[in-house]
């Protein structure tokens, strides 16, 4: 009995593919995860700044202290733009949300009226959202609060002087601007935060559209490695040794290999596509050309680093192992797994590197942004796609030639 | 038709080919004889255009090899010794797939295609799956791919290995056709049988050079014409061997038996009897084998041809 086990211990050890299996990727994952969800760094760890972008439409002495006393925060990195560039962020995804201070703000401070905000967001993203909204809500509040004292203040010492004490007339000043309320309705009354969607909930909801494309992609990363492993079993049956006493080019063995796996990468993101718009409702039906774009590249893109993996590896069982903790790696960091604006700022740049970001942003400007087919925004992601597919392709030939055919 | 001169490929440190030539007749049927490692598939895969030679060439139907391969590899096919198909395609798919690498018009190609699996007793299995046929059947489409684009040349590298008595007859038969038509045949084989059946000449490589190369009769004249004496028994040892060598005797051990070699077995054999029991060996089991391929190959390499 002993034995058996001691053998079988042995077996697994031996096996690299399965060390590889049982400990690194789970590890590569729990690292990843850890950071996605903010478990790195223990308690003692400060919070993340959240960009925060703000549109001052007052433009006064007040409006600029409120936008330095608050990139003064350590939760907020303030960046201040002009009201149309603002909007734009918001509409092609680069930000959740972004802040507008209304013109008339010091007016109101002055006047003891509450100046007016306004929020204007993506309602894709509302978690994010609802998290900005909460962490500057507060700060808002505390700040026109302290402005509001300190405008009664200047214009305290401005008054002519009445006879009555100081302290009465203070009083009695604060007790017209701020009456005794509850803390909340005292809130209420110190700003205006008004709220507009600029990109509206529709039948697409981002988190079908997550769903559908962050998986699809996934899977088809799977799906075009096991297609291009076939190659390396052609090597090992013998049949890539038998193409090559026929007269046809070396290249034109892999080339065809990879318009196989475009085509059929191709189809598996329609039938994912398809499968979505008749199950879950999702309209493809007014996206169709900018829909096939995104596929194409996707695919392609897809489809290059399936035959890169294989032209890296030697064998089927290198392959095998590598592929899972690569596509699982590139699916958590490009958000195929969780949406990329859960994971830490660090994380979501490194995102940047993977075929899922660049896959799931352009199919998420399709469905939830509503970008039309001829937008820089838009046009950058296939553009993207097919950049990285182009490079994996060049570097997978001169791969296979040197991994592959040399050992035919 | 086929002209070899002086061939050399090193792999790193290993010298495959020292320089070997050879020329092969229209319409020949040409053996490449050694044992493994002495650089026939080096040969075959730098003819069949595989390898790439680091000196020497090749001319093959008068087209040199190195300057267009793409054209040799019109007038050549190539029957690996592996199984080389797709297990899941029917034998047609698998034709029509090997076929259309070559250029063959689709009509025409189906018309080899039938008459092919005919020919090789597969009409009926057709359109089944590969992976249910047997290793011969598998063997048999292996070679009828090969043959789709109706080549001058044929390379076939050990095209029976592993395969039943039926199938072996089949690609005997299908062979000796193919030679009667007037095709070349390049054929590589551990079995001297068949050698010896169907070639009209034989090269012998070993170490990467050509030991010896002519007709079955050239051979078995260059090998000295000997007969060999197999005792199978008790008591053998390399002492034993060593005293037998030291009086004069031309003798070695394979597979634990001994094999004696003389040009007059006749007169000889009576005293190797006599020496063994001398020497205290028990013998079992006496077996006369006369002058063939297997002892040509023996006495010109000192290896049997599985080894």
């Amino acid at each position: 009995m002993f034995t058996i086990a001691l053998k079988d211990i042995k077996l697994f050890f031996s096996d690299r593919r399965g060390l590889l299996m049982a400990f690194a990727v789970p590890v590569a994952l729990i690292t990843l995860f850890a950071f996605a969800f903010g478990g790195a760094g223990g308690s003692n760890s400060g919070p993340t700044a959240t960009t925060l972008v703000i549109a001052d439409l007052d433009n006064s002495g007040r409006s600029k202290i409120l936008v330095d006393s608050l990139d003064a925060l350590e939760e907020f990195e303030v960046l201040t733009t002009t009201a149309d560039t603002a909007e734009l962020m918001v509409r092609k995804g680069d930000r959740a949300a972004v802040l507008f201070i209304a013109p008339g703000f010091q007016d109101s401070i002055n006047s003891g009226g509450a100046p007016v905000f306004e929020l204007k967001f993506d309602s894709g993203e509302a978690p994010r959202v609802a998290i900005l909204q909460g962490a500057l809500y507060g700060r808002l509040n505390q700040f026109v609060g302290m402005q509001k004292a300190d405008a009664i203040m200047n214009s305290r010492s401005a008054m002519p002087h009445t006879g009555t004490s100081d302290s009465t007339a203070g009083d009695s000043l604060l007790k017209d601007v701020m009456p005794p309320v509850s803390l909340a309705k005292e809130a209420e009354r110190n700003l205006i935060m008004n709220q507009t969607a600029l990109v509206q909930e529709k039948q697409n909801s981002p988190g079908l559209v997550h769903a559908v494309a962050g998986t699809a992609i996934m899977m088809l990363l799977f799906s075009v490695t096991a297609m291009g492993t076939a190659m390396l079993d052609e090597k090992q049956e013998g049949t890539l040794k038998k193409l090559l006493f026929s007269p046809i080019n070396p290249s034109s063995i892999l080339f065809g290999k990879m318009i196989s796996v475009n085509v059929i990468s191709i189809m598996q993101l329609s039938i994912m596509f398809i499968y979505g718009w008749l199950v879950f409702g999702l309209d493809i039906a007014h996206h169709i050309p900018s829909l096939f774009i995104m596929i194409f590249c996707t695919a392609y893109a897809c489809s290059s680093f399936g035959v890169f993996l294989v032209s890296f590896a030697k064998s089927r069982a290198q392959v095998q192992g590598m592929s899972t903790l690569v596509i699982m790696t590139m699916s958590a960091l490009g958000g195929s797994m969780v949406p990329s604006f859960i994971m830490p700022a660090f994380m979501q740049k490194l995102g940047v590197i993977t075929v899922n970001y660049w896959g799931v942003q352009g199919f998420y400007d399709i469905f939830w942004r509503d970008l039309p087919m001829t937008d820089t925004t838009f046009l950058m992601r296939p553009l993207v796609l097919i950049c990285i597919g182009t490079v994996l392709n060049l570097i997978a030939v001169r791969l296979f030639k040197r991994n592959v055919l040399s050992l035919v | 038709m086929i002209t070899v001169t002086d061939l050399r490929k090193s792999f790193g440190n290993v010298e495959a080919l020292k320089g070997i030539s050879f020329t092969i007749r229209p319409g020949e049927f040409y053996g490449l004889l050694g044992p493994n490692g002495a650089g026939k598939s080096t040969t075959i895969g730098i003819m069949s255009t595989l390898v790439t030679p680091d000196r020497g060439g090749v001319v093959i139907d008068g087209i040199d090899l190195a300057k267009n391969p793409m054209l040799c590899k019109q007038v050549i096919g190539v029957v690996p010794q592996e199984i080389a198909l797709y297990n899941d395609l029917s034998a047609v798919d698998n034709l029509l797939f090997w076929g259309s690498l070559y250029g063959v018009k689709k009509d025409v190609l189906k018309q080899r295609i039938d008459s092919t699996l005919k020919l090789f007793g597969l009409f009926d299995r057709r359109n089944d799956k590969v992976k249910t046929y047997s290793g011969g059947m598998k063997r048999r489409i292996n070679i009828a791919s090969a043959l789709l684009h109706e080549p001058k040349i044929l390379f076939m590298d050990e095209p029976t290995v592993g395969i039943d008595p039926q199938s072996r007859n089949l690609i005997f038969e299908v062979v000796e056709k193919l030679h009667k038509d007037g095709m070349t045949i390049v054929y590589t084989t551990h079995y001297m049988e068949e050698a010896e059946r169907f070639c009209d000449r034989i090269g012998i490589i070993d170490n990467g050079t050509i030991v010896a190369q002519g007709t079955l009769d050239e051979l078995k004249a260059q090998g000295g014409d000997k007969e060999s004496l197999v005792i199978a028994g008790n008591g053998i040892t390399e002492e034993k061997v060593a005293k037998l060598k030291s009086a004069g005797y031309t003798v070695s051990v394979h597979e634990e038996k001994l094999i004696f070699t003389s040009a007059s077995l006749k007169t000889d054999m009576p005293k190797m009897i006599m020496a063994c029991n001398e020497n205290a060996i028990d013998i079992e089991h006496i077996d006369i084998r006369r002058v063939n391929l297997e002892t040509v190959f023996l006495s010109l390499t000192g290896k049997q041809l599985r080894d």
